[in-house]
């Protein structure tokens, strides 16, 4: 055990020394980086690099849990953007990224497509099992960001949408746009066939509650869109969220994943507090203030943590 | 890796894969549409810049830096930046691919001028030819070879490049290189990159064919 | 499209090190990339029949698409710098591949004769005759293969790295043109003056050639 520790850490260090100099990290990983000491205990020692996905509030999840982890004396690299879950779970186990930012039902659907769980504990230990060897859940967190499937006010009116289950009444009718890994995936096209029996006339391939999909639900080039609930566009625009009374999309509470070689008792006790603090609500307003107001992710991130005497 | 192109096979081969908006037929025939028309748009404009350069001698220094300028031009850059100007249209993809197209070409076709011998132009003006026949009947052809490479090297780069027309939500053949990104399904980009190459080369060997016939009356 | 000018004064350090960051993986792939075209031209330039299969098979690398190897690299190198690295050096091999061998082929064969005449072994021929003979050539092919690589490395910002390229995928998702305004500015400034520098360090590697100009 300790000498697996041992190697995980230098392993670990190998890793993240190159990318701390070489790829300089995000827009924003300067300021916060490096500052603390290394006084953390066990395997946190080496520095933990945080992944990213190619969304906005991943990136204020990623900053904050830096935020919090600096403040508990671990050293951190922030890498933001680096892509979907498809691509960051497989750089996670090959020891690119050490911590990344999930969301407990997506992750058991992409671990486990068959699994029903749907209750928050249970979830939890249905991802336990489903983990591969090295990686594991920390608790969740307060904090949930679904999946929702939208349609503007009009489109709703036209078809009678209200439900997902309404959706299958249109089969053949409706274009769908989502990112393109929703395609393949279980809380998407996948589990809205499955579950609903519902039949797109075509998927549109776009991004993640981003500029593409919300542009092309303004413009009609899609009926329904794939978007965030934590997305103050959906309120801003008067956008009809589809309920969903089969539960097909599992809670989306934020969990960390974390390699085992990681996982030492200073990550888990920072995160859990964080995870404790950090409201649905204070989620989405931090996502606006990146997208509307253009403020760094990180310094959203700090000035968070700050406020909530999560930092100093 | 074997492995890899193994799948590739049958993925290639399936017939769903063929049939459909997402099918290959149909993302050929976009691939082929956006780069044919940026292509020639490119020609559209480069041609005739670089003959004038090339026949007149004046300006040449300016646009040949240009055209050095422009090949520096991150593609991403300029597709995100016309993407926050214009919206959801094809107006990003277009002009990006024409940005990469014309320096080649603008380079080649005044190269090609260029190279023609001052002696054969003096003495084409020497039997009474006015400046626009000596451009058409003399310099032209003369300078033909090398705008045609010129051509090719535009043509190879934007069906290469066409690519990114997936990334702001349109279709083609980077289609499956994203969405195989976004997946991690390294069959479909692997795919979508082999249909790329396929296409860039058939294409270019399209062209070359094309310069064959046009000279085939004159001794290399 | 307004450039809000206090992001980019509050910007300063970060726009630094994504420079560096960007000018580093550029240079990395073309300096790989000499040191692997230099011997390979060196056998194409000597061996007819691997000429035409090595130049024929840089063009075809060149026809894919520099997104697609970034990703196929992934269960080579995983989200690193080396990923990002190596894909740019597969696209500077092209330019390097073919101006390296041309050069060879542009020393007179008379030069080559008198050397041997002279007694002097093959192998310093080739680097005291045949490569600064070929120098003017392959720099030329060293100044292509930095713009464009300079110019590609913002692609690997689809797989987390990217330099400068980082500020379009942030600038894209945020409907924020002022970072992205900036990654291209800059990536044109450092296009222009690496392509100086190089100059100049042709100017001071070929002193014979001033002459002539």
């Amino acid at each position: 055990m300790n000498r697996r520790t041992l190697l995980g850490a230098l392993a670990g260090a190998a890793v993240s020394v190159p990318v701390l100099t070489a790829c300089g990290s995000g827009i924003t990983s300067l300021d916060g980086g490096g500052s603390a000491g290394s006084g953390g205990s066990g395997s946190s020692k080496g520095g933990v690099t945080i992944g990213t996905a190619n969304f906005t509030e991943n990136q204020v999840l990623g900053y904050l849990y830096a935020a919090v982890l600096e403040a508990a004396g671990v050293k951190t690299t922030v890498r933001p953007n680096l892509g979907t879950r498809e691509i960051l779970i497989p750089a996670l186990k090959g020891g690119d990224i050490d911590l990344l930012p999930e969301y407990q039902g997506a992750l058991l659907h992409y671990l486990a497509p068959k699994s029903r769980a749907t209750e928050e504990g249970e979830m939890q230990n249905a991802l336990a099992m489903a983990l591969p060897a090295g990686l594991q859940v920390l608790p969740y967190g307060m904090a949930e960001d679904s999946d929702a499937f939208v349609v503007t006010r009009e489109t709703a009116r036209k078809y009678g949408l209200s439900t997902l289950a309404d959706l299958a009444k249109q089969n053949g009718r409706l274009v769908v746009g989502a990112a393109p890994e929703v395609k393949k995936r279980e809380v998407g096209v996948v589990g809205l066939k499955d579950v609903y029996g519902v039949e797109f006339k075509e998927f549109k391939s776009l991004d993640s509650s981003g500029p593409l999909v919300k542009g092309a639900l303004k413009k009609g080039d899609v009926d329904v869109a794939n978007l965030f609930t934590t997305d103050t566009d959906i309120q801003a625009n008067d956008w009809v969220v589809l309920s969903d009374p089969k539960n097909l999309i599992p809670g989306q509470h934020i969990v960390p994943l974390v390699a085992d070689r990681k996982a030492d008792s200073t990550v888990r006790k920072a995160l859990a507090e964080l995870g404790n603090v950090l409201t649905t609500a204070q989620l989405t307003e931090l996502n606006r203030q990146v997208d509307k107001d253009k403020k760094d992710p990180e310094d959203v991130a700090n000035t968070y943590a700050r406020q909530h005497g999560l930092a100093k | 890796m074997y492995e890899l192109f193994e799948n590739l096979g049958s993925w290639l081969v399936s017939g769903d894969q063929w049939s459909g908006t997402d099918g290959i037929a149909h993302r050929l025939a976009e691939h082929l549409q956006y780069s044919l028309l940026a292509t020639l748009v490119a020609a559209a404009i480069a041609l005739p810049v670089g003959l004038l350069i090339g026949h007149t001698g004046r300006g040449a220094f300016l646009a040949i830096n240009l055209a050095s300028f422009g090949r520096a031009l991150p593609t991403v850059g300029l597709v995100v930046l016309v993407f926050l100007a214009s919206g959801l249209s094809m107006w990003p993809v277009y002009i990006a691919l024409v940005a990469l197209a014309v320096p080649s070409i603008v380079t080649n076709t005044y190269a090609g001028m260029n190279a023609v011998d001052a002696d054969v132009k003096d003495a084409a003006r020497g039997q009474g030819m006015r400046g626009h026949q000596v451009l058409l009947q003399v310099e032209l052809p003369l300078a033909l070879p090398l705008i045609m490479t010129g051509l090719r090297l535009a043509l190879i780069q934007v069906v290469a490049t066409a690519t990114i027309a997936a990334y702001v939500s349109f279709g083609g053949l980077g289609r499956y290189v994203f969405d195989g990104l976004a997946q991690r399904d390294l069959v479909q980009v692997l795919g979508g990159a082999v249909l790329v190459a396929v296409v860039a080369v058939v294409l270019d060997l399209a062209l070359s064919a094309l310069q064959r016939v046009l000279f085939r009356h004159r001794p290399a | 499209m307004t450039v809000d000018w206090s992001w980019i004064g509050d910007h300063t350090d970060d726009l630094t090190s994504l420079t560096v960051s960007h000018l580093e993986a550029a240079l990395t792939a073309v300096l790989l990339g000499l040191l692997i075209s230099l011997p390979l031209a060196v056998l194409a330039h000597r061996v007819r029949p691997l000429r035409g299969l090595l130049l024929g098979l840089s063009n075809v690398l060149f026809t894919i698409p520099s997104i697609a190897v970034f990703v196929l690299l992934l269960p080579v190198s995983g989200l690193t710098r080396t990923t990002t690295v190596i894909g740019l050096t597969i696209y500077t091999l092209v330019v390097l591949l073919r101006n390296t061998v041309e050069g060879l082929d542009s020393v007179p064969a008379r030069t080559k004769e008198a050397a041997k005449a002279m007694g002097t072994r093959p192998l310093r021929t080739l680097l005291t005759v045949e490569l600064p003979l070929a120098l003017p050539v392959i720099m030329a092919g060293v100044r292509i293969a930095t713009v464009m690589s300079i110019s590609l490395v913002s692609v690997a910002t689809y797989i987390g790295d990217g330099g400068l390229g980082q500020l379009f995928t942030d600038g894209f998702q945020r409907d924020f043109p002022t970072p992205v305004i900036v990654g291209v500015v800059l990536t044109l400034l450092l296009a222009l003056v690496a392509d100086a520098l190089l100059v100049a360090v042709q100017y001071a590697l070929t002193p014979w050639t001033r002459r002539r100009a």
